[in-house]
């Protein structure tokens, strides 16, 4: 449930985290890498900040599983959807 | 349909409110419902950017008229924004007042910043004639950007009216589900940006 009592040194310790994360994103982007690894890793690092806040700042981590299955369900439906785009003729990639 | 049965909810304080059959308040279930549909719009907006970058060839881009530095403080700002956000939960559930309001005023100025700055930005791209017309990024940067901007209006506007309340005294433990509401639409305003900032202005 959402009453779970997180102290605030818990939602310190996660704004670290997001900050440093966002940080290492930025100067991952100055690397003299290939385009498609920066971008993997860029968003890769979004992907682990973005379960950071869903986890601990909207507190799906200690709430219902249904509340889980209800924030996945859209993703699911657009992956879906931007795999058959892009498997489509109509696109030219 | 889902069936609404009258219990106590610890989320409630020791009031009693609608919790569905799901076991969860119905307004929570239904912010989460809200959102997940706000995850379909702002989904379908970057996989159309996504495959319209990879369908061009000769992606454009912004071409140095992007500020890292702004981009990165502005994503600062936002995910301050947030954590101020969730200890003015913490200070309501504890009935900590005078932190509650604190915090929401934090809150609310964070969102002001953030909006000043995306602002200043605009008006720069805009007296250098870049416009959502001069090309296909800058058809999706002002589409995405501005839509998101829109949102962040108007999760301000919600930490005002809930602001409002607080400074009413209206906000005790029981109705800490006000603050939550709130927090949950701003922390997903928040996580938007978390993926605009790096496919805009990073890769």
């Amino acid at each position: 449930m959402s009453d779970s009592h997180a102290p605030a040194s818990t939602y310190l310790w996660i704004w670290c985290w997001l900050a440093g994360l966002m940080l290492l994103g930025v100067a991952f982007s100055a690397l003299p890498l290939s385009k498609s690894t920066i971008a993997l890793a860029i968003l890769t690092l979004s992907t682990v900040k973005a379960a950071l806040v869903v986890l601990y700042y909207m507190h799906l981590k200690s709430d219902r599983r249904v509340l889980a299955l209800v924030a996945v369900f859209p993703l699911v439906v657009i992956a879906l959807a931007t795999l058959l785009v892009l498997s489509s003729r109509l696109v030219t990639l | 349909m889902t069936a609404v049965v009258m219990h106590a909810h610890p989320a409630f304080g020791t009031g009693h409110a609608p919790v569905s059959a799901t076991g969860v308040p119905s307004h929570k279930l239904g912010m989460w419902v809200f959102l997940a549909s706000e995850v379909m719009f702002f989904t379908g907006l970057i996989a159309a950017y996504v495959v319209l970058r990879l369908s061009h060839p000769a992606w454009p881009g912004p071409e140095g008229h992007l500020s890292v530095a702004l981009g990165t403080t502005n994503t600062l700002v936002l995910i301050c924004s947030s954590m101020t956000m969730v200890m003015a939960f913490a200070q309501v559930q504890q009935d900590r007042q005078r932190s509650l309001r604190a915090f929401l005023t934090w809150t609310i100025l964070l969102g002001c910043v953030f909006l000043g700055i995306k602002a200043c930005e605009y008006r720069v791209k805009l007296t250098h004639h870049i416009l959502p017309s001069t090309n296909v990024f800058w058809s999706c940067y002002y589409t995405l950007t501005g839509f998101h901007a829109v949102h962040v209006l108007g999760g301000i506007i919600t930490n005002l009216w809930v602001l409002s309340l607080a400074l009413r005294h209206r906000l005790t433990p029981a109705k800490g589900y006000v603050v939550e509401l709130a927090g949950l639409y701003w922390h997903f305003v928040d996580i938007v940006w978390i993926f605009l900032f790096p496919l805009l202005y990073l890769i």
